[in-house]
């Protein structure tokens, strides 16, 4: 994990954390930066041996364009970015957790006008996670702000903090939360932009996955994944986002806090994100698509009640990775289900024994 | 024995509050006036009917309205089911008390009278708790509903036996239970929409919606107190005009009996603990969860969280007959833990419709209920069968209190899954007791498995010994 690659002199405002998988014979390139709005930018090589290269001259100058490659560029296998573009304010009178009225919307908050914190000092080698916080200078950003946090991850596991998506080496995760932000009306609920490009062809619809398992996302059924096979509707996956449809509205989420997100059909789009990094390494004519995210539903209460909305996404390469019961739920099950039969069979032989020619068979209709 | 003081206070009371002047009747009545006749029983047997409906109506309430409640009141889920652990913690008590009170110290009319209004003034609290928005009143109200509710239907059986006995007596059993299940089930199906009402009528929600709705289902409350009355005034006139005793439990609980009690016995206990946690509690978080599992609406989940009641009501009688003519009660109680293991099992592991579960689950536990309660008569002397019972209730109380608490909490940190795997542990815990039932009774020689055409032999042999 490194910071700004190749930077000779430190400088302000131009943040990059580069994180790099090696594996056997493949490497994993994962950038999160946040010139313009704020990205993930994901790339596949196969090669233990490819690096990141920035022209810094021309980003420093203010020229993005082709200033950002992966060496040797022959082994990119696959590459895409997922770019947060605007957060939406809408007010829902009428408490139907549904923005379908256009003039309910406030001015929507464009995330590349928005001033982000330095990166430098919140980067943490030992996580390998970074934290990115930004705000506009309008009002309601006094207090407030939008903070994303970025991690990638050594081996498998899952957070301890809900919704708890588990993860892998091949996956990174942005938490997204908007903590204190005036709302700018007493029934405000908030919506997500997100942009997409992709080098492979990006299904155009969000798959719903329901899952019995809910161990570490209470009362949360359903993953929603929105995949990118190569070309033609193969069933092979280069990569993924992938999440939960659930957002909380603590730092500390508990049971009660936990309010339904919901996503929008995904709609191609004609030019690339407003992010630099990703327009400085990918060019026009790739796939590009948006989707919107509107988190709460009716009834659920507005966001002023807790000033907080918290909400989680994996970002991967390669398939994406699928619940398994628990340890826990397996032993539970095996000791429940087969102490009974053992005491069946065990207490079938000793009766057998001891009660000889009187009623042998009378235990196995039991089972 | 209990005599005079309690003759005497009824005698006001009844006087008070009918208003009646019953001496100036005259002597020859109509037939439905004629305590000695079957159209008056019948409408003493409407009265009997619903005196518990109140309770049983009002004792899921807060499952009826569980988001409602959540919301309102602001509490997670552990907060809610506490609502359930403050109704059960009385009982643990009273169930050796109850009989008891009923017997010596207020006897059958007032005893049924002072439960209805425990029942109705916890309702009372209750709403009351809601509409000021303290939750802690709330709890306190299900406390006071408790120690009338489960008293209350001992009252109702006692009233049960003293009027119909060697008469209709099994029929009015099984309609009184019926009647428990409709309470419950126009409960679940009708209090959400109550509120949903009295939310457009308000125009907003809130706790004081929530409040009003208590208070309307408080109704209810107030009408089966009314039935006790109406009860105490006809069965003191009875009295009058047929000389009859008034009715008792006949309940003698001797805490020293629990001593003697066969290991069998405490087998069935655990039966009936592990069994009933993993139903009543899971009932009162059933609606939520077939709305986020199954993404059921509100009203469809209301209507298959109740159809294990909905299927008690038929079923109780069919199945209770079928367990008479066949015995083997242990096979029947295995049946029905296996049957609601798999029902269980089928809600935690699988996207299955759960009308299947549920209306698997609904008959499983109507068999278990008609073949382990008469158990209990098979394996202790008729004398110790009071303190039986009452032991079994009580403990009953003491473990659907805990594992409503536990139940709360590990939804709210471990979520539906691990919750209906707690519940399929409680089961084969169940279940693993009803094995060593089995052969504990075959080693000893019980006669708890023995088909009827066994028992009704060993009867003939030994007429004096066997219950």
């Amino acid at each position: 994990m490194e910071l700004n690659p190749g930077l000779k002199t430190p400088s302000t405002g131009v943040g990059l954390v580069h994180v790099r998988a090696v594996g056997s014979n493949d490497t994993l390139h994962f950038l999160f930066c946040s010139q313009g709005a704020p990205a993930l930018i994901l790339v596949h090589t196969n090669s233990s041996f490819s690096y990141v290269h920035i022209d810094w001259d021309a980003v420093l100058a203010g020229n993005f364009s082709g200033s950002l490659k992966v060496l040797p560029e022959s082994s990119v296998q696959f590459s895409s970015a997922v770019v947060l573009t605007r957060l939406w304010e809408y007010d829902d009178v009428n408490d139907t957790g549904d923005p379908q009225d256009p003039f309910s919307f406030f001015p929507p908050y464009e995330l590349q006008d928005f001033s982000w914190n330095d990166l430098n000092t919140t980067i943490d080698l030992a996580k390998l996670s970074a934290t990115l916080c930004g705000r506009n200078n309008s009002n309601t950003f006094r207090n407030g702000s939008l903070c994303l946090a970025f991690s990638a991850f050594g081996s498998k596991g899952r957070d301890a903090i809900w919704p708890g998506l588990l993860h892998n080496a091949n996956s990174s995760k942005l938490r997204i939360w908007l903590d204190d932000v005036l709302p700018r009306s007493n029934q405000s609920r908030f919506a997500l932009e997100l942009q997409t490009v992709s080098s492979a062809k990006q299904r155009d619809h969000v798959d719903v996955l329901k899952s019995i398992d809910d161990e570490y996302t209470p009362s949360i059924f359903k993953v929603s994944q929105w995949v990118s096979s190569p070309g033609n509707e193969s069933s092979e996956i280069l990569g993924y986002t992938q999440w939960k449809p659930v957002a909380y509205r603590s730092a500390q989420p508990k049971f009660e806090d936990a309010t339904p997100c919901r996503h929008s059909n995904p709609v191609l789009l004609s030019q690339l994100p407003p992010s630099g990094w990703v327009k400085a390494f990918f060019e026009d004519g790739l796939q590009m698509s948006a989707l919107n995210l509107t988190f709460s539903i009716a009834g659920d209460p507005f966001y002023n009640t807790t000033n907080y909305l918290s909400w989680s996404v994996l970002v991967g390469l390669g398939v994406p990775p699928q619940d398994s019961f628990s340890p826990l739920v397996m032993t539970i099950m095996a000791v429940g289900l087969g102490t009974p039969l053992a005491l069946i069979l065990f207490g079938g032989v000793f009766a057998c024994i001891f009660k000889r020619g009187q009623q042998p068979q009378g235990y196995e209709p039991i089972n | 024995m209990a005599g005079l003081e309690e003759e005497d206070y009824l005698i006001t009371e009844g006087d008070s509050l009918s208003g009646h002047d019953n001496n100036a009747r005259a002597r020859t009545m109509p037939a439905i006036c004629d305590p000695s006749h079957l159209l008056h029983r019948i409408v003493v047997l409407v009265f009997m009917c619903f005196l518990g409906f109140g309770s049983y109506f009002c004792y899921d309430n807060p499952a009826a309205l569980q988001t409602q409640v959540m919301q309102d009141m602001q509490v997670n889920t552990s907060g809610f089911m506490q609502l359930y652990a403050w109704y059960s913690w009385p009982n643990v008590v009273l169930c050796f008390l109850g009989g008891f009170l009923l017997d010596r110290v207020f006897g059958i009319r007032l005893g049924t009278i002072i439960f209805g209004s425990f029942v109705f003034v916890g309702q009372i609290i209750f709403a009351s708790g809601a509409l000021a928005g303290y939750f802690w009143l709330m709890e306190a109200g299900r406390f006071v509903f408790g120690i009338g509710g489960e008293s209350l239907a001992v009252a109702q059986n006692t009233y049960a036996v003293n009027w119909f006995k060697g008469k209709e007596l099994n029929l009015v059993f099984g309609l009184q239970l019926s009647m428990a299940r409709l309470g419950s089930t126009v409960n679940m199906n009708i209090m959400g929409w109550v509120y949903d009402h009295i939310k457009d009528f308000m125009d907003s929600a809130g706790h004081t919606t929530l409040g009003i709705s208590l208070m309307i289902a408080a109704s209810t409350c107030l009408f089966s107190l009314m039935c006790a009355v109406m009860l105490g005034y006809l069965d003191r006139r009875a009295e009058r005009i047929l000389n009859k005793e008034a009715g008792k439990t006949g309940e003698v609980i001797k805490l020293t009996d629990v001593k003697d009690f066969p290991l069998q016995l405490w087998l069935i206990f655990l039966i009936c603990v592990s069994y009933y946690v993993a139903i009543f509690p899971f009932i009162g978080l059933g609606q939520v969860f077939f709305i986020e599992k199954f993404d059921f609406s509100p009203a469809q989940a209301r209507a298959v969280n109740s159809i294990v009641y909905i299927i008690s009501a038929p079923a109780s009688p069919v199945l209770g007959f079928i367990v008479d003519k066949t015995g083997k009660n242990v096979l029947w109680v295995a049946c029905a833990i296996v049957a609601t293991l798999g029902a269980h099992m089928m809600l935690a592991f699988s996207f299955w419709n759960p009308w299947i579960a549920m209306c698997l689950m609904g008959v499983a536990y109507s068999l278990l209920a008609c073949a382990l309660w008469p158990m209990v008569a098979f394996v202790v002397p008729e004398h110790q069968l009071g303190t039986a019972y009452g032991f079994m209730q009580s403990i009953q109380n003491l473990g659907l209190a805990l594992i409503a608490m536990a139940a709360g909490s590990i939804l709210d940190n471990k979520g539906y899954l691990i919750l209906e795997v707690f519940f399929c542990a409680c089961i084969c815990m169940a279940l693993i007791a009803a094995v060593m039932l089995y052969f504990v009774d075959l080693l000893r020689g019980g006669e708890l498995n023995l088909s009827s055409s066994a028992r009704a032999r060993l009867l003939k042999n030994d007429s004096p010994h066997s219950e």
